[in-house]
């Protein structure tokens, strides 16, 4: 009986034998002599604290030994509105404002590879960039200020004094209104994030074959039709990649919602995460066991994302993101 | 080869530099204390801490005390806490016979609940801890407190104890204590500044109803109580939420919420029932709604935090600030008035006594000071920290007057000395004192104002102070009167396992109510329906449970 010899076929197409793993070791243990103390930091930084998950079945408080309770924490989470509100939000506002901020990122790029004056042009570019590296504590105090609904608040002043709000009406409360608040999170988010989402598209733009341009003038194409029909198609592959790469994110929303959201909003801005965060730090004697249930179905729908977008990123790219 | 000798130094630097992370870790972790439940989690603190549990006949030698502690503890890092710190140390060792290391940790007054169930979650539990009464209700049952009755019957202080029902009623059904009260409860009491009263045209004593105090925000609203020439942009009234986010709940508010107790309460025959679902809750709401609609009250107090409320009432800058605030009474009544002098807004607070439909302003649950029992059957580490820290805070010496004062020739002194404060301003006051006079020195963080008090408050301390040193301003000592007449004990919290698993679920779905009625403006009966669908079952599970176990 013949043993079947394993084969690769290298870059260049050439059938090379599969040697055994042993042999693979030995001839490169210096390599794997590197690799082993990476290969235990990551179990114990990133796989060793997973072995938590298990207290998702464990009533697990403060005080006392942890009891097994299967599965009610699930039944509990599942049959509670709050919760499935918080889901319904951080779909709704992870993916709005990846939509939102994507596009201003790719008109904003557009518009700044349009501006011929270089100077300008970097400094607006530094401009927009500036919010990113703001806190997002203190990008809600400044807003909490701007948007105060006392007689101190800029923005209802302004209504005010432009007679858009009328005398005896009363201030708006934009961040306490569930009708205002998800607007003004999608503008607050657009204005920090805007800047920093135009690299990747002004990039790419750089790339762009200045003869397609050339070719355009020739075919008496008007800046417009420019944009339309030669900047655009360009910019598409990238933007699919940005949103694919970034849909894989919206469950872990968390900072932006926590620094701007009250308990009048929590209808239509209390997401995942700090639905946890009040379960577990809110309360005297929280019960870690029932976060932790919540926290793993979070991780189950962000790694099903991550599947997701690893499927419609080969079927987009060629390539996937894992 | 070289290939190899490199990748194998490589690796060695890459493991040594690992171990050392872990070897760091390790002998950092055993400097702080871990103390475990009753439950049995880990060792004790103090052998955590490296030191060596002795057995002295029936004694326990411990060295070092940690103890965790929200803002009620004055002496903060930048306000002479190591000398408080080390002026403890020499006290009580020189009180327990042998040396002792007090480590302090002060964490986030208003986030304070959060910080103790992250520090627990991490497993790092102190000797001592301070709790409030609603944390405290949700904690004694659970076995991680110890049980100190019989220390607290045989303490020295009992000879000096002048208010003993304040602890006595924090026994359980069983005679369990969980946690020592140092001082009674205290409240909040209505201010108003004088200032703005004069400027409207209003006497203080006239308010007698909640009309007269609804028409003094309107007239604060309405008018030009600042004197900048513009009206309606100053409101009545600020607070830190609608609803407080601990008991008494109604506190920052009470003239709104009158006869209302938006918590699970007692009734007359000791039946427990929820008063958020009562006739008088929902015309709390309604009043409260008009107030909002009516700019009597400063809308921003729906997401403010007690620190926010307060400074922007006593901001330099009063556009957008509030004529009244409800606030604690006593040496907040000198600190209040104190911070409206610095920011040359007013000179002077008018104590509002409480309007007809209040009767009287609540006397909080007092906070307790707990002991965390490491359920190892042996209460002689329980017992050590009790004489050490609990016996030594009433001693009416030395350590209770550090509790009390702070650290002489820091936060307090009896040498001769003078020193002004705000100089060169009209406020400038010049302090002189005699040798051996005791007073209250400049504050460490703050020389324009003199030194209040550090963690006990001496007009509320249920043990007296034997040595006679006593400097309340006379603010304070007004303040501490003006409550104490005016004051009934707040309704006991509730304490079930129901309550304690679903505390926050309960108080989202009340604060949901409140906002859709006084900010929404949507009905009442709705809001109370909605409020109803989302917790009712829970509720009536807490009802059962509690009533059952009355």
């Amino acid at each position: 009986m013949s043993r079947k010899k394993k084969t690769v076929t290298t870059s260049t197409g050439v059938e090379v034998r599969h040697k055994p793993l042993g042999l693979r070791i030995k001839n490169n243990i210096g390599y794997y002599v590197m690799f082993l103390p990476v290969l235990i930091f990551i179990i114990i930084i990133y796989y060793w604290p997973m072995l938590g998950i298990r207290y998702a079945f464990y009533d697990y408080k403060p005080v006392g030994e942890p009891a097994f309770v299967g599965f009610d924490h699930f039944t509990k989470m599942f049959s509670t509105d709050a919760f499935w509100t918080a889901f319904k939000n951080t779909l709704e506002l992870s993916i709005m404002k990846l939509i939102i901020t994507t596009f201003t990122a790719v008109i904003v790029s557009v518009f700044l590879n349009e501006m011929g004056n270089l100077f300008a042009k970097k400094t607006l570019q530094t401009i927009i960039y500036l919010p990113h590296f703001m806190s997002w504590a203190v990008v809600a105090s400044i807003f909490s200020l701007f948007l105060s609904p006392s007689s101190t608040g800029l923005v209802n002043g302004l209504l005010r004094d432009w007679g858009i709000l009328a005398e005896d009406a009363q201030n708006i409360y934009f961040l306490a209104e569930p009708a205002w608040w998800r607007p003004i999170f999608y503008i607050i988010n657009i204005w920090k994030e805007t800047g920093w989402g135009t690299i990747i598209f002004l990039a790419t733009l750089s790339g762009i074959n200045p003869e397609l341009y050339e070719a355009a003038d020739i075919d008496g194409a008007t800046r417009l039709q420019k944009m339309r029909y030669v900047t655009l198609p360009a910019l598409a592959n990238t933007i699919i990649t940005v949103l694919i790469l970034n849909l894989a994110k919206v469950m872990n929303m968390f900072e932006s919602v926590f620094v701007l959201y009250n308990n009048a909003v929590y209808s239509v801005s209390d997401v995942i995460s700090t639905y946890i965060y009040r379960q577990t730090f809110a309360i005297a004697l929280p019960n870690y066991g029932y976060s932790t249930a919540v926290g793993l179905f979070k991780s189950l729908v962000g790694c099903f994302l991550v599947l997701v977008c690893n499927w419609a990123s080969k079927k987009t790219r060629g390539r996937g993101i894992v | 080869m070289k290939r190899k000798v490199l990748s194998v130094l490589l690796a060695s630097a890459m493991v040594v530099s690992l171990a050392a992370c872990g070897g760091e870790e390790a002998s950092t972790s055993g400097e702080s204390s871990s103390v475990s439940s009753a439950a049995g989690t880990e060792a004790a603190g103090t052998e955590a801490a490296g030191t060596e549990a002795a057995e002295e006949g029936s004694g326990y030698v411990l060295e070092t005390l940690n103890m965790v502690v929200n803002g009620t503890l004055t002496a903060t890092v930048d306000a002479g806490q190591a000398e408080f710190e080390a002026q403890w140390e020499e006290a009580v060792g020189e009180a327990i016979g042998h040396p002792i290391d007090l480590q302090i940790q002060q964490l986030d007054h208003s986030g304070y609940v959060d910080a103790v169930g992250r520090l627990f979650a991490g497993g790092d539990y102190p000797d001592v801890i301070i709790m409030s009464a609603d944390m405290f209700k949700q904690y004694a049952p659970t076995g991680l407190l110890w049980d100190m009755a019989e220390a607290y019957e045989n303490a020295d202080f009992q000879s000096h104890l002048i208010l003993p029902a304040i602890n006595e009623n924090l026994k359980d059904a069983e005679g369990h204590l969980y946690g020592f009260a140092p001082t009674y409860g205290n409240g909040c009491v209505t201010y108003v500044k004088k200032a703005w009263l004069d400027a409207v045209g209003i006497d203080a004593s006239t308010i007698k109803t909640y009309d007269d105090y609804y028409n003094m925000l309107l007239a604060f609203h309405n008018g030009d109580p600042d004197g900048n020439g513009v009206t309606g942009d100053t409101y009545g009234v600020v607070a830190a939420g609608f609803m407080g986010n601990e008991a008494p709940w109604v506190n920052y508010l009470p003239e709104f919420w009158q006869d209302a107790y938006p918590a699970l309460l007692q009734d007359e025959s000791g039946v427990w029932y929820d008063g958020f679902q009562t006739e008088e809750t929902k015309a709390a709401l309604l009043r409260l709604r008009q107030a909002y609609v009516d700019g009597a009250i400063d809308p921003e107090t729906l997401t403010a935090s007690t620190k926010i409320a307060r400074e922007k009432w006593f901001s330099n800058d009063q556009t957008g600030s509030s004529g009244v605030f409800t606030y604690w009474a006593g040496s907040w009544y000198q600190t209040l008035t104190d911070n409206l002098i610095k920011n040359e807004v007013d000179s002077e607070l008018v104590q509002l006594a409480p309007i007809e439909e209040v009767g009287a302003y609540l006397n909080r649950e007092a906070p307790v000071w707990c002991i965390i029992d490491d359920g190892d059957g042996d209460d002689s580490r329980e017992q050590a920290i009790f004489d050490a820290f609990i016996e030594t805070m009433m001693d009416g010496g030395t350590v209770q007057t550090l509790w009390t004062y702070g650290a002489e020739d820091v936060h307090w002194s009896t040498k001769a000395e003078t020193f002004t404060t705000n100089p060169g301003t009209e406020n400038e006051k010049v302090y002189e004192y005699a040798d051996g006079e005791f007073h209250l020195k400049q504050s460490p963080n703050d020389p324009n104002s003199v030194w209040k008090k550090n963690h006990l408050d001496p007009a509320l301390v249920v043990c007296s102070l034997d040595n006679g040193f006593a400097d309340q301003s006379d603010l304070a000592s007004e303040g501490n009167k003006f409550f104490t007449e005016n004051c009934v004990d707040a309704p006991m919290s509730p304490a079930s396992e129901t309550y304690t698993n679903e505390s926050g679920t309960i108080y989202d779905a009340k604060l949901a109510a409140i906002t859709s009625v006084v900010v929404e403006g949507g009905d009442v009966e709705a809001a109370m329906q909605t409020y109803v669908d989302t917790v009712g079952s829970i509720i009536d599970q807490c009802l059962t449970e509690l009533n059952t176990a009355e």
